[in-house]
């Protein structure tokens, strides 16, 4: 078990750092100036570090396990913990189908010493953050139980298939849970399954969950406040890197598109997706995306096919996902001699305030540091290279 | 070359007005392209209609922005505002000024540019690279405008060559990100059929039209793709064409309807493969994949 | 308060009609010229230029869809451009381009109506757009200026002479450097008036709304009263305006020559030199560089609330609890905060005051509205202000309360009304009352003592109705 150990454990065993020096003041007398320029150097470091693991766990299926219990209703977040954690969690929910389209969510809420499964692993954003919504509503009673939930979350992940990386996330604002058996045994039953269990606390570190994240290889944050609460759910948004365990297979996918017969208006039909819902939308469209398979058809993607169980997905689904695996290049840091007179990307004249300038390794061509952050942040393509056939080239044969 | 001392920043000054609109135009202007190898005259004639429709643009208002640059298989630059000091236009004619320096300044770079083209090989555009470099200058200009200003952005892409799978990674980049940036990327079609380019006119709700026949360029631009975005829905325009969503498999790069994708990846091949090609996985056998697979749906 | 508002009401309702005509846009202008001037005025492209800006966004993509077509195009095709849902939208654009003369009715063979773009509008749009034509007055070739201006320079230089005349104004102590032909212009367009004592300029209600104004259309309002007496001083209106449009589409930092221009345009050079629209070194340099305050002169829309580019940091900070700092130095700009506040410290650079109910009453009663006010906060805040919210610079409850304040001087409505009275039956009173509800001219009634008061605009309508129904009776 010594192995996991985290070798800084607690902030003050850990070395003297002199944060102040690293602030500068500029030539007005201010602060702002150096403060954001640290902004982005730690940005910038954290691109750095990305790069490497290059098999990811891309078809994820995760499981948000949310405390509702009495603690939830402390007030040191603002208006209160639960209704801070659930604005968060939809900016994480949009984020998170933005980036991983083809993965799945589901979520569960702890209280009163039981799990109450909100809803199961789906891929539909927009009916998550309505339920996260309705979830402001419900009572916070009780003590919650980690046990309870990880099981209810394990039982479902445990029929996923192998090639599907599983993960849950814990928002855990009790200092204490309340388990009917020997948490132990479920933890120890997590990492059998290969189930990445990452925490995050909202009042102070806990021993138990800071074993379950050791044990699974998760990640374990104690908030400071609520922009960094925010920070670090969205740290959950990429990939994690793809388990040891997880085998990899080529799964069989459809690419739905749209028929379309010259001259004939098309008939009405209904979706598969809305057949035996009463409430909304049971209603007879024209459009629609037809399995390749069996022709149900089915008015959003991406989607299981209910009939034959192939996955439909829509191509761009996919390349969303491919910047995780193919990243652009990261720059080469230099310091500014007249390398060239304006940025390649955005035109900006460079001048004697910028004393960095960014070069790519395989076009060369320079770069600011607004664009560097911007194209390694958002966009994962470089202009340089992306504009040259002979770069272009070598960009795509590694 | 070396002009970093001048004062003249090449900066747009935006005028602190609500609502700016700027319009990045891609002409394609290699010289490559199939519709140019015919009969390169027809450059001449897009480029003219197209400075014309820029021209209107700025008409619009006083306030708008705009932005011209030219692509080509080794690079793509900036033609308007070019690279250096602003050219010094005086009025020669009953032409505002502003509109002189535009035609001015976009002709004298693209015959730099076309001077320095030595080989005339059958090379494909790198569109896909243009707009990634339209872009970072628009991200330039929202991080240096004012405070409280807004800055509608939009790319319209002017091509007569076809769009090939090979830059479809980068493709795809570029639209996801204009579409988080809520920039519209529209295309103007001038020879063949776009469909990549189509998906990302749809994924940025842009509008998409290949022009039927090359005479009435510029009425087709003016008609088209003048309106701005919010002005759109007030106007009737070419409907939105049901997009192709197919994938391109990358071992033959044929449309596919089902293919098989390598979980790690995301990669697409036609067939099964024991072996992923591009990240090098080694694949369980298919057979037992089935059964889970149909276990996972009865969740 | 009751007898206060009543005279407040009054009052205001003079004064509304002076702050339409404060806000009067170049639509509006060119509107109540006769068509004969538009028609010379078509001639130049840079108006049917500055005209085809200030067009209304759908109408402008009417413009140049048919710019090329030479034929008529028949009106069912443009009614067809524009979407269903939006067809109010259109019957508005096809009023406003009849009325500035843009496009006319012509017959198409067939009996059908057509649109066509006035030939010399079309024209001259089209030189300013592709080119071709003769060239703008002022652009003849120059040799480069060995003491040539840049752009911070005409910044400053212009925003001191607008200043002066705002100075002017309020009674700062800085008399000298303005004319008595500016004095006579602000006269004119009463933001000035004789005093009844002395006979010096005091400022007027107006004048005060006038501080209010951003620049730009502050210096719009200027030019327009000084256009009405252009013709007086015996200069051509037309070739006044259209050097003020070419003033407005020229580029700042450029020099542009004098060559060529008549003995009136001349003068009215130097009467934009005295305000800081151009600047000239010496009266006969031969050459003048245009500022900030004359570009783009025509886009004082009122909808579009301009921050200013030569006063590009605002200078107002408003909080919550109704405190106002504002970062300046300048006299002017604290005799302008002070209109509305209470100011209670002033350090070398800062004045902090605190918006209050009194405050506020007093600049209500002194004729600025609460929209005002608010205008200026906003326009002039602080680029804090701008950073922390992107769509309120000020706090809402600042805000609101303003207009608050404002609605409460506003509480008495009062409208003409006839009183119909000694009903016989109920009945009859119940049929008038209905009558009077349907068609929306009740303004009050009580059943008890059967008597109502209808609008005195329909009394006609219900009295012809009453008639007919004891007739019928």
């Amino acid at each position: 078990m010594g192995d996991e150990e985290d070798p800084k454990e607690y902030r003050w065993e850990t070395g003297y750092e002199k944060t102040w020096e690293a602030i500068k003041e500029d030539d007005e007398g201010f602060l702002e100036a150096s403060v954001a320029d640290i902004v982005q150097r730690a940005k910038r470091k954290r691109h750095a570090l990305k790069q490497g693991s290059q098999k990811l766990g891309m078809m994820r299926h995760l499981f948000i396990l949310l405390d509702c219990s009495e603690s939830m209703s402390s007030q040191d977040l603002k208006p209160t913990r639960l209704m801070c954690t659930l604005k968060l969690l939809e900016i994480f929910l949009d984020e998170f189908f933005d980036q991983n389209p083809i993965s799945q969510l589901g979520v569960i809420i702890m209280h009163n010493k039981r799990a109450e499964k909100i809803s199961d692993l789906a891929g539909n954003c927009r009916k998550h953050i309505k339920l996260i919504n309705n979830l402001n509503r419900t009572s916070l009673v009780g003590e919650p139980s980690l046990q309870n939930g990880l099981e209810m979350a394990l039982s479902s992940l445990k029929l996923l298939p192998s090639h599907a990386s599983r993960e849950i996330l814990v928002i855990m604002g009790s200092l204490t849970t309340c388990d009917p058996g020997d948490i132990l045994n479920t933890i120890d039953n997590m990492k059998i399954e290969g189930v990445r269990c990452s925490i995050i606390g909202l009042a102070a570190e806990v021993h138990v969950c800071r074993l379950l994240a050791n044990q699974t290889n998760g990640v374990y944050n104690v908030i400071l406040d609520d922009s960094h609460f925010k920070d670090l759910l969205l740290q959950h948004v990429d990939p994690p890197p793809a388990a040891k365990c997880l085998e990899s297979s080529l799964i069989k996918m459809g690419f739905p598109h749209q028929i379309n017969i010259e001259g004939s208006e098309e008939p009405l039909t209904m979706c598969m997706c809305h057949v035996d819902s009463v409430d909304d939308g049971s209603k007879l469209t024209t459009g629609g995306y037809y399995c390749p398979q069996c022709f149900s058809k089915y008015c959003e993607l991406p989607v299981e096919c209910r009939a034959c169980g192939l996955t439909l997905v829509s191509a761009p689904h996919l390349a969303r996902s491919y910047h995780h695996l193919f990243p652009a290049a990261n720059y080469v840091e230099m310091t500014f001699s007249n390398q060239a007179s304006i940025c390649f990307a955005c035109q900006k004249t460079f001048s004697e305030a910028d004393k960095q300038v960014y070069q790519c390794p395989n076009c060369k061509k320079v770069f600011c540091l607004d664009c560097d952050i911007f194209i390694h942040d958002a966009l994962h393509t470089c202009p340089g290279c992306a504009t040259n056939l002979s770069t272009f080239q070598i960009t795509h044969s590694n | 070359m070396n002009n970093i001392e001048l004062p003249s920043e090449t900066q747009p000054d935006i005028t602190s007005t609500d609502e700016t609109s700027l319009l990045v135009v891609i002409l394609d202007s290699n010289p490559g392209q199939k519709m140019l190898r015919d009969n390169p005259h027809i450059l001449t004639h897009c480029v003219d209609s197209v400075i014309a429709f820029a021209n209107s643009h700025l008409m619009q208002k006083a306030q708008n922005k705009l932005a011209i640059m030219a692509c080509h298989s080794k690079t793509s630059q900036f033609i308007f505002p070019g690279p250096g000091r602003p050219l010094d236009v005086r009025q020669i004619d009953g032409q505002y000024e502003a509109f002189t320096n535009v035609e001015k300044t976009t002709k004298q770079n693209l015959a730099k540019i076309l001077s320095s083209e030595t080989s005339s090989a059958i090379t494909e555009s790198l569109l896909a690279g243009a707009i990634a470099m339209a872009l970072c200058y628009i991200a330039r200009l929202n991080r240096i405008k004012p405070p409280g200003a807004k800055l509608n952005s939009r790319i319209l892409v002017v091509t007569g060559s076809g769009c090939s799978a090979s830059q479809y990674m980068n493709y795809m980049n570029v639209f996801f990100t204009a579409q988080k940036q809520n920039v519209v990327i529209d295309v103007c079609a001038l020879d063949q059929h776009l469909s990549l380019l189509q998906q990302g006119c749809d994924i940025t709700n842009g509008l998409y039209l290949k022009v039927p026949q090359l005479q009435g360029l510029l009425q087709y631009l003016l008609w088209v793709f003048l309106p701005e975005p919010p002005i759109r829905e007030k106007l009737v325009l070419p409907p939105p064409v049901k997009v192709d969503y197919r994938a391109a498999c990358f071992c033959h790069r044929e449309l596919i309807d089902i293919g098989y994708v390598c979980s790690v990846c995301l990669s697409i091949f036609c067939k099964f493969s024991p072996i992923c090609t591009t990240c090098h996985t080694v694949f369980k056998m298919p057979a037992p994949l089935a059964g889970k697979t149909k276990k996972k749906k009865k969740i | 308060m009751a007898d206060n508002g009543v005279g407040a009401q009054s009052q205001k309702s003079s004064l509304i009609k002076h702050t339409n005509l404060e806000c009067k846009n170049l639509y509006d202008y060119l509107k109540s010229r006769p068509p004969s001037v538009l028609e010379k005025l078509y001639n130049h492209p840079t108006i049917c230029l500055a005209v085809y800006r200030e067009l209304p966004e759908l109408a402008r993509q009417y413009v140049i869809r048919i710019l090329f077509v030479e034929q008529p195009v028949p009106q069912a095709v443009v009614a067809s451009w524009g979407s269903q849902a939006f067809s109010k939208e259109h019957t508005h654009v096809s009023k406003v381009l009849t009325e500035l003369s843009v496009w006319q009715e012509a017959g198409i063979p067939g009996g059908l109506l057509g649109w066509i773009l006035s030939p010399t509008f079309k024209k001259n749009l089209k030189v300013a757009l592709l080119g071709g034509g003769k060239a703008w007055s002022m652009s003849s070739a120059l040799e480069v200026d060995s003491k040539a201006r840049d752009v911070s320079f005409l910044d400053a230089y212009s925003q001191e002479r607008w200043e002066c005349v705002l100075h002017y104004m309020v009674g700062s102590q800085q008399q000298e450097g303005i004319s008595a032909d500016a004095v006579r212009i602000l006269l004119h367009a009463g933001l000035m008036k004789r005093d009844e004592e002395d006979g010096s300029p005091v400022i007027t209600r107006q004048g005060f709304q006038f501080l209010l104004l951003d620049r730009q259309a502050q210096v719009w309002h200027f030019i327009l009263q000084y256009l009405d007496t252009v013709e007086e001083r015996g200069l051509d209106l037309v070739e006044c305006l259209t050097f003020l449009f070419q003033l407005s589409f020229s580029t700042l930092g450029k020099d542009y020559s004098t060559e060529g221009m008549s003995p009136g345009l001349l003068i009215f050079l130097q009467h934009l030199r005295e305000f800081g629209l151009v600047y000239q070194r010496k009266r006969k340099a031969g050459r003048f560089y245009p500022t900030r305050l004359a570009l783009n002169i025509t886009t004082s829309n009122d909808k579009v609330p301009d921050i200013e580019e030569d006063a590009p940091k605002g200078y107002i900070v408003v909080e919550t609890n109704y405190r106002v700092y504002a970062y300046t130095d300048s006299n002017l700009q604290v005799a302008l905060v002070g209109l509305f506040t209470e100011l209670m410290y002033r350090f070398p650079n800062l004045v902090v005051g605190v918006i209050t109910r009194d405050s506020v009453r007093q600049a209500l009663r002194g004729g600025i509205t609460a929209d005002q006010i608010i205008g200026f906060l906003k326009q002039h805040a602080h680029p804090r202000m701008l950073d922390l919210q992107a769509k309120q610079p000020l706090p809402p409850t600042v805000v609101d309360q303003i207009k608050l304040w404002e609605l409460e001087r506003n509480r008495l409505v009062y409208s003409e009304g006839v009183l119909y009275s000694q009903f016989l039956s109920q009945a009859d009173f119940n049929v008038l009352k209905e009558y009077a509800k349907s068609i929306g001219c009740l303004i009050w009634d009580n059943n008890d003592r059967r008597t109502l008061v209808i609008n005195k605009s329909s009394h006609d309508d219900v009295k012809k109705f009453w008639k007919r129904y004891s007739k019928g009776n």
